[in-house]
């Protein structure tokens, strides 16, 4: 995998001309799991791509949908770490990740978050709006979460979703306790976690017309995406807004990261609020109806490809979620890369059929 | 949500209510019994009242053509009179009556009573379904219990609650939960509490809740089954072109998701150039019907197309049968395979074609014995009659005109069955 290292040794996280070294990353990462993995070389088999010989540019590498990931466990080669979706419709995929990938993966953060200026060395208290970390959790978004409060030194980490003996529960009184004692100190507080429940508290802290002034340089990261919240139609100006007026957190300091299990790059909102596509990654918006690629500008189909991982075979796949590709050479922040927006996602995948009807009972049950 | 006594309670309520309907059903069932009129009403008030627009804002998400259609159908299939044919139809004479005296033997009243608590383990893929399924438990009686399904989108209980509206004696007798399938132990207290459960799935799934169901409680299944289309001598068959065109829009309007939708379509002929002769002859029509059946929103385009493509996948891993011989379109595909299997199609407009010469119907018929429901013909209209004796001889429960495989017939049965008479039991009691 030396074209995976070189790719991601790339000194500058948004190089636009490194193309090639991406589309040859691609193929050797291919050539690796057409030999390392069954059922990915029936795959590409039965879509035409007999070998590496096919494939002529990015779209060509045969996409696997997150939603076979989620019916079907791929392996492709030993592994070190396994996560998992988080799930939302109760179906889980399994992502693993070998050594290499887990060097490449740990390069890319810090390059990536230095470049956006959010690794710091001074000491800062944490509230993860997410899962506290559980031996029974095995989400990327609890590891993610976590792995994030290392970005600068943790002098404390306060958790919202708390484990009990029902699961889950979010904690706001709790948060709001933290807050009034972090008002007092020094060290900035890093927020870290779900928008939605972000947008949560800001919400309850409004209600309860509560606000505090948060040390300088505090920060709020989000990540796990808007995906269970768009019917709450928070717009982002509206979360900007809260955001300083309960906590008094300026917009630039609001960092957003995108990702997925499936596709672990961590896409980094710019100051313009954009997901550029890092070097590490290429984009293909695809037709609704016929999977061809679309350009610039059209919604369609995500399909995230990316030579991170040779464990498990998610060199290209495609999401459930609708995105816009841009055009970014005109963004203010610099950065000339194409940048992803995502507007939506597919309609419910319980396809409703006879034999679905009562099916979904043994999805969790084996009776 | 849980609709419980007429209120609604939050899903977390569920065990507490659960463990109170273990002493409800008893005083109920002691005290009266529900008369079919007190049903007939509400459901007669609440068609007019969607026939005069009241929930006009309930049926907004439903494309407006959907919506027109589905007030036609209730127009009729929801009236009194229907309703009352309904009850005749299925129950028969449903009046007490006394046995006739013969020398030796006592006499008997014989009638016909609920099963008691009937269990509904409903189908989301018809919308109103597990409102409709509760209506029939009610006009046999039964006090019900509804599992709605999770893909619900909260129409049946909205529903479910305007019958109660109408009629408040309803509310002894249904209890709705929206509990989730996983959710094993409550499941399985709701099966304790019944007489019958009425599910609705495929092979798998009936048998898991034969698993779940304690011995004793009596099983009402509606399987899965398969449809398929059957062509004959089209060359013959007058305006073959229109009968395509019909069985095209049934495909795209179902997207074979119907027991009764067209997964396979038969050419009665062995021969395999006749067979894919025959599918690209039926490609420009289904094409054509799958594009104007498309939805127009993104989302739903999206996940139709992320589902044919998952499938195919799935074909190219084993997981389903796989076919090398496809001839794609646009949201389309015919899928040529060289057996005679009766079996699911990857759906959502990608059908099966094969060969299936009429010397083998038995044969094949047979081997899909279990899963035989509907048939569509296209021939010519001498072979019409043969065609349809030969068909449900061997099994089948309905031959229709391809274009009308999932229609609805005023009068019909389910799966060979009439569902109010195996939602009540006979009684006899000695003069």
């Amino acid at each position: 995998m030396k074209l995976r290292r070189k790719l991601f040794a790339s000194k500058d996280p948004y190089d636009c001309t490194r193309s090639q070294l991406f589309l040859d990353a691609c193929k050797e990462n291919y050539s690796h799991l057409i030999t390392h993995c069954d059922d990915y070389k029936k795959i590409s088999e039965g879509l035409g791509i007999k070998g590496v010989h096919d494939i002529k540019g990015v779209c060509d590498i045969p996409i696997i949908p997150t939603m076979l990931m989620k019916q079907h466990d791929f392996r492709s080669g030993r592994y070190m770490v396994m996560a998992t979706s988080s799930g939302t419709s109760g179906k889980m995929s399994h992502v693993r990740f070998e050594f290499g990938a887990l060097m490449a993966a740990l390069r890319m953060s810090i390059k990536v978050t230095r470049y956006h200026g959010i690794m710091s060395f001074r000491p800062c208290r944490y509230i993860v709006m997410g899962y506290k970390p559980h031996r029974s959790n095995k989400t990327a978004v609890a590891k993610t979460a976590y792995l994030t409060t290392f970005l600068a030194p943790a002098i404390s980490r306060k958790f919202i979703l708390k484990h009990t003996s029902e699961g889950y529960k979010p904690d706001f009184d709790g948060i709001v306790k933290a807050l009034e004692k972090y008002e007092k100190g020094k060290a900035p507080v890093r927020f870290m976690g779900f928008p939605s429940y972000t947008f949560f508290l800001f919400r309850l802290l409004e209600e309860r017309g509560l606000s505090f002034k948060l040390p300088k340089n505090s920060r709020i990261m989000l990540g796990g995406g808007w995906k269970q919240f768009y019917q709450e139609a928070a717009d982002k100006e509206t979360f900007y807004k809260l955001a300083k007026k309960t906590l008094n957190i300026d917009e630039e300091n609001i960092t957003e990261f995108f990702g997925a299990v499936e596709h672990p790059i961590l896409y980094t909102d710019c100051a313009a609020h954009h997901f550029h596509v890092p070097v590490y990654s290429n984009i293909v918006i695809r037709d609704p109806d016929t999977l061809e690629p679309l350009g610039m500008g059209k919604t369609g189909l995500v399909n995230l490809i990316s030579p991170l991982c040779k464990a498990t075979p998610i060199l290209s796949i495609m999401t459930d979620d609708l995105g816009i590709l841009h055009d970014g050479s005109t963004c203010p922040c610099g950065v000339k890369s194409p940048y992803l927006e995502i507007v939506g996602r597919v309609a419910p995948e319980d396809i409703k059929t006879c034999a679905a009807g009562a099916a979904d009972i043994l999805q969790g049950v084996k009776v | 949500m849980i609709l419980y006594d007429g209120k609604t309670y939050e899903s977390s309520e569920q065990d507490r209510l659960l463990t109170e309907l273990e002493n409800r059903i008893p005083e109920i069932l002691g005290k009266k019994q529900l008369s079919p009129e007190v049903v007939i009403e509400a459901v007669e008030c609440l068609r007019n009242d969607l026939l005069e627009g009241k929930f006009d804002d309930l049926l907004a998400s439903f494309p407006a053509d959907v919506v027109d259609s589905y007030k036609q159908q209730a127009e009729a299939l929801l009236s009194k009179e229907h309703l009352h044919k309904k009850l005749e139809t299925e129950l028969g004479n449903t009046y007490e009556y006394t046995t006739e005296y013969i020398k030796g033997f006592n006499q008997i009243r014989v009638r016909k009573m609920p099963l008691g608590v009937l269990f509904h383990i409903a189908a989301g893929n018809m919308d109103f379904l597990p409102a409709y399924s509760l209506a029939e438990g009610l006009m046999t009686g039964n006090i019900n219990i509804l599992k709605l399904p999770s893909a619900d989108n909260g129409l049946s209980l909205k529903l479910i609650m305007q019958l109660i509206g109408y009629r408040p004696e309803l509310k002894d007798y249904i209890y709705v939960f929206d509990t989730s399938s996983s959710d094993i132990q409550g499941m399985r207290k709701m099966a304790e509490l019944s007489n019958a459960i009425s599910v609705w799935g495929s092979d798998m799934a009936i048998a898991a809740v034969r698993g779940l169901a304690p011995t004793g409680v009596k099983i009402i299944e509606w399987g899965q089954k398969l449809g398929f289309c059957y062509i004959t001598k089209l060359d013959e068959v007058e305006d073959a072109g229109k009968e395509l065109e019909g069985l095209a829009k049934h495909i795209a309007q179902t997207k074979q998701l119907l027991c009764s939708s067209c997964q396979v379509i038969y050419v009665d002929t062995s021969d395999m150039s006749e067979v894919k002769a025959f599918a690209e002859k039926f490609l420009p029509f289904l094409e054509a019907a799958a594009n104007a059946n498309r939805s127009e929103e993104i989302g739903v385009r999206a996940r139709d197309t992320l589902v044919s493509y998952t499938q195919r996948l799935k074909s190219y891993l084993g997981e389903e049968e796989r076919h090398d011989n496809v001839i794609r379109g646009r949201s389309c595909s015919l899928i040529i395979a060289p057996d005679s299997e009766l079996e699911l199609s990857p759906m959502m407009c990608n059908v099966l074609v094969k060969p299936l010469p009429r010397e083998n119907i038995g044969k094949v018929l047979y081997e899909g014995r279990y899963h035989l429901q509907t048939a569509g013909l296209i021939c010519p209209a001498e072979d019409r009659k043969y065609l349809a004796e030969l068909f449900t001889r061997c099994g089948l429960i309905r031959v229709t005109k391809s274009s009308d495989m999932s229609a609805y017939f005023p009068g019909e049965c389910h799966d060979g069955e009439y569902a109010l008479s195996r939602y009540v039991r006979i009684v006899n009691v000695e003069e």
